[in-house]
């Protein structure tokens, strides 16, 4: 952990220009429990550090203890905003390791939720990145779009956030009376509230001046930090897993991978909100397909007690935040050896430090917010 | 008993205290009822732009929240930090509140009695004694001993200062066509002109408008509280009944801002044909010009809420910027013009200096005199304000910030989507 | 970068504040009251899923009213939590052809919500449906101790105040 420095004496207090100033980790706007050092000249930040682990609650660990089918509810509390995606992760990659097949119905119904989940995701983004920018309006609004995916997934799943959406080999539940319908219902009013928020956002010159040129981070630090997700492709790198390395079926629908240039804040504001018109389309498409498969099995063929062969697997999925991955290793009973999760929130979290310095405090609190970092999915 | 009595009959008392005592108490207990119910207001606005419902508990629609939060208020724990310093942070939020009580002495609520008093410098009275204000906040945040209240501190009194000087150019303008420094004079020049000054000063109206803004530390400049950035600014550390004095003391100044702008601005109680539904000196007269001056007031508040609840929030160098490159040069440059188009409409003979008990004032003569003046403002006035920005600005971020490249990828395949639907 | 030149439209509406004015108008159209989204919670309570997972439920058999559940512990052993105890017991009786026959009958059945995180395992392995999350969703209590639900509650539901005006 960093430490700042101590050992002051009376003159070097007197003829220090600078300060130390903790923000968080009980602080509105660094998204949970994070606690950033920042080393201040005035209010231009010279140096900062992220202390991170004060939501550490030893997943991996535990994870180790139980059996295959027991891990499943943990990962809704990795990335909480979208506890759809980390479950996805998790069964597929234990369906890859032991060698089980999904009913391609549930593959579609998989997508679409995932899907509505980034979508999800991203509105709570929106929300949270523009009340820390001052625009406190449209955090509601954004909530609300957010509260019908929700009610969809309550629908669906039982729950609302912690969805324990899938299981290993396919679904819990196939599709209830109405889901396509109320689907279909949010699709149709998202694309006037992404304008909505676009006429508050994108051109008010406040807004512009916020965002601007603020954190800029270029493609070449992009790579070289690990960075993944919509904040890498601000940057102007086109990589996607969903494209690069296709699961599920996202080899079967039609979809772009928006794509910055200038990769600062505002850059990532917009990658994300075409992002979401792009999930809407996919979820359309996906829609259109499930409806040939309806009366189908959503759960394939699974053995009792999951013992998957020994050996070693990694997998990863384009979660909201970015690359997570998850690495297994097996050793042949119901247990895993390791579980290793790579969280897309902790790596670009570390980006932080390249963007902020040389900003302003307020300019520190919107890179946090452009990030989308989940702490949850940071300590794990 | 007996030098009770003479005091209270001294001419000075009985002119100065026992006369307006009536006025004063009504005043006070109306403008700190109002400001209660300003936070009402502003959590009922924001609620409904936010497409909630907002305080629905207390009483009918939560009409009686803000008596509900006073009574919660007064019943806290009294914390003041150990490291504290205790003197100056009891004293800070009490400068703050008895500076901005101090202002309401001089605003015209309405004619005769309705206005506490009116001095002939009023209008300076009021940029003297709101700039104290500041005060009881830099001390508050200081004193306090922690990181968050000092910056805010520090960005208050920034911020406050840059401001003050643009609000103070800003009300140069309507002061040179009414020639008086009274609240109540500033009034009666308009009704004998017949015009309101926004007319004439548009660029004035805007510029303080934002002035006032900025002044009592509302969003986009509510740097010094800002909550996602400093917690809560200076008053951090205050708690129960000091932090209401804050609170009190800020929505108290946005009436004053309010009450300023529509006094000078916007004709204070005139409104057109208010003399012929009552005789003035009446007290019909009088209640009228007193619910004339509120709706005014009211109106401006609710464009403070509207605002703040839609915009982001500016940085601290922006803010700075904007203040003194582009506010304070607008004013001045609007002085100047105004100056330049007075002198000009006297030369045409299109305005006529009337001499009142008061002083002397300008009137503008019906209809080339009016006409011209306004058209003036807008066709010159504007123009000019607006080149030499462009031309102090031309190198500035902000004036160069152009609508952004957007991303939006061709959305193929929605027209067969939605045919299916 | 190369950025293209502002065009005269660009100019005009940014010097008319139209970026502003725009933001300001979409605020302004929400306060009519038909955009409201509130709901007034303890006052109208909100109709869960069917689906939803909440407070724990061991249903009666409807027709004899004894409890469903037959002491098969799989529910304990689903819990990722642990947090279900299932206490069971042999019992002999005698059938309606005159044998004497083993059966295991439940002697306690204990569920510590305080621990449970609603994932709903206990309820898709059991065999008879008689563990079930139903849609009751208030939970709190005043004492730690009364999370850990007894066989009792867990037939008869915890009471909550219902609030109204
Ligand atoms: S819902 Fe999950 S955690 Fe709770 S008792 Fe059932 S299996 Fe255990
Ligand atoms: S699984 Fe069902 S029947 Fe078996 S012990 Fe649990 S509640 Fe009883």
């Amino acid at each position: 952990m960093h430490k700042p420095e101590i050992a002051i004496t009376r003159e070097r207090l007197l003829a220090a220009r600078e300060m130390v100033l903790n923000m968080g980790p009980q602080h509105p706007s660094t998204h949970g429990v994070l606690r950033v050092i920042l080393k201040l000249d005035g209010e231009t930040v010279i140096d900062l550090d992220c202390d991170i682990g004060y939501l550490h609650r030893g997943v991996e660990k535990i994870c180790e203890n139980r059996t295959y089918v027991h891990i499943e509810p943990y990962f809704d509390r990795l990335d909480y905003v979208a506890a759809v995606s980390n479950d996805l992760c998790y069964v597929e990659t234990v369906e890859k390791i032991a060698g089980i097949e999904v009913p391609e119905k549930a593959k579609y119904i998989r997508v679409i939720l995932t899907e509505l989940q980034r979508i999800a995701s991203h509105l709570l983004w929106l929300g949270t990145h523009a009340m820390d920018i001052g625009a406190v309006t449209i955090f509601l609004y954004a909530f609300r779009e957010r509260e019908e995916i929700l009610k969809i997934f309550e629908n669906y799943f039982g729950a609302r956030l912690t969805a324990n959406a899938f299981r290993i080999g396919g679904l819990q539940y196939d599709i209830y009376d109405g889901f396509e319908e109320q689907v279909r219902a949010f699709c149709r009013i998202l694309p006037e509230r992404l304008k909505e928020y676009e006429t508050i956002l994108n051109e008010n010159r406040i807004w512009l001046q916020r965002t601007v040129g603020i954190g800029i981070l270029t493609a070449e630090e992009a790579k070289d930090l690990g960075v993944t997700g919509p904040v890498l492709r601000a940057s102007g790198v086109k990589w996607d897993i969903r494209k690069a390395f296709p699961y599920e079926v996202y080899d079967q629908v039609e979809f772009e991978i928006p794509v910055g240039e200038n990769g600062d804040t505002y850059d990532r504001y917009l990658v994300r909100m075409e992002e979401m018109r792009q999930s809407r389309l996919i979820i359309l498409q996906c829609l259109d397909k499930l409806k040939k498969l309806h009366p189908g099995p959503v759960l394939g063929k699974v053995p009792k007690v999951i013992r998957p062969p020994v050996g070693e697997v990694y997998h990863s999925i384009e979660s909201p935040k970015g690359e997570l991955g998850i690495y297994l290793v097996s050793n042949g009973t119901a247990f895993p050896e390791r579980l290793r999760i790579r969280p897309p929130s902790l790596i670009n979290l570390q980006a932080l430090k390249k963007m902020a310095i040389g900003h302003l405090v307020a300019d520190v609190v919107a890179l946090i917010g452009s990030i989308d970092i989940v702490l949850g999915e940071v300590d794990r | 008993m007996e030098l009770f009595w003479t005091i209270w009959n001294h001419p000075i008392v009985s002119e100065y205290v026992v006369r307006r005592l009536p006025t004063i108490v009504i005043v006070l207990f109306v403008i700190l009822t109002v400001a209660a119910y300003l936070v009402y207001a502003e959590r009922k606005v924001s609620a409904f732009i936010q497409a909630r419902l907002g305080p629905m508990r207390v009483g009918p629609y939560g009409l009686l929240q803000p008596l509900a939060d006073a009574l919660k208020l007064l019943s806290k724990e009294d914390i003041i930090p150990a490291r504290a310093e205790r003197s100056i942070f009891v004293i800070a939020p009490m400068i703050s509140v008895v500076a901005s009580l101090v202002v309401l002495a001089v605003i015209p609520f309405g004619p005769g009695r309705a206005t506490i008093t009116d001095v002939n410098i009023g209008v300076l009275f009021i940029l003297a004694v709101s700039s104290v204000g500041v005060l009881g906040i830099i001390l508050g945040g200081w004193a306090s001993n922690s990181k968050y209240p000092l910056l805010g501190a520090l960005r208050s009194s920034a911020q406050m200062v840059s401001y003050e000087v643009a609000i103070a150019l800003a009300l140069v303008g309507p002061l040179m066509f009414a020639k008086t420094l009274s609240m109540v004079g500033l009034i009666e020049a308009q009704m004998t002109d017949g015009v309101w000054y926004v007319l004439y000063q548009p660029v004035a109206f805007l510029i303080f408008l934002v002035g006032g803004l900025a002044e009592t530390n509302r969003a986009p400049f509510d740097l010094p509280e800002a909550e996602s950035e400093i917690v809560a600014g200076y008053h951090t550390e205050y708690s129960g009944f000091r932090w209401a004095l804050y609170f009190v003391a800020e929505y108290t100044n946005i009436v004053i801002s309010a009450a300023i702008a529509a006094t000078v601005f916007l004709g204070g109680w005139h409104f057109p044909g208010l003399t012929r539904l009552a005789e003035p000196g009446t007290g019909l007269y009088a209640l009228l010009a007193v619910l004339i001056f509120a709706v005014k007031v009211f109106a401006i508040v609710y464009c403070f809420i509207w605002f703040r609840w839609t915009f982001p929030r500016y940085r601290y160098d922006q803010l700075m910027s904007l203040g003194w490159k582009w506010l304070i040069p607008a004013a001045l440059a609007n002085i100047l013009v105004t100056g330049a188009v007075l002198v000009l409409a006297q030369h045409l003979g299109l305005v006529e200096t009337v001499r009142t008990e008061a002083g002397e004032r300008l009137v503008s003569l019906w209809p080339w005199g009016k006409l011209f003046l306004i058209a003036a403002s807008l066709l010159i006035g504007v123009p000019i304000v607006w080149i030499l920005l462009a031309v102090i600005n031309r190198r500035s971020a902000d004036f160069n910030l152009r609508v952004q490249r957007q991303i939006r990828l061709p959305e193929r395949g929605e027209e067969e989507i939605f045919a299916e639907v | 970068m190369a950025e293209p030149r502002r065009t005269w439209k660009q100019v005009l509406s940014r010097f008319l504040l139209l970026d502003l004015i725009k933001g300001l108008l979409v605020t302004f159209k929400y306060q009519a009251p038909k955009h409201c989204y509130t709901e007034q919670y303890p006052l109208v309570r909100p109709k869960v899923a069917e689906r939803f997972r909440g407070a724990p439920r061991l249903n009666l058999d409807p027709e004899t009213g004894e409890s469903l559940c037959i002491a098969c512990n799989l529910c304990a052993i689903a819990c990722p939590e642990d947090l279900i105890t299932v206490v069971e017991a042999v019992r002999e009786y005698v059938d309606h052809e005159g044998k004497t026959k083993k059966k295991r009958v439940l002697v306690d059945y204990t569920y510590d919500t305080s621990r449970c995180m609603f994932c709903g395992h206990c309820q898709d392995v059991c065999p008879t449906y008689a563990i079930e999350l139903t849609q009751e969703f208030e939970l709190a209590i005043y004492r730690r101790k009364d999370f850990v639900w007894s066989w009792e509650m867990l037939e008869k539901g915890i009471e909550q105040p219902i609030y109204t005006r």
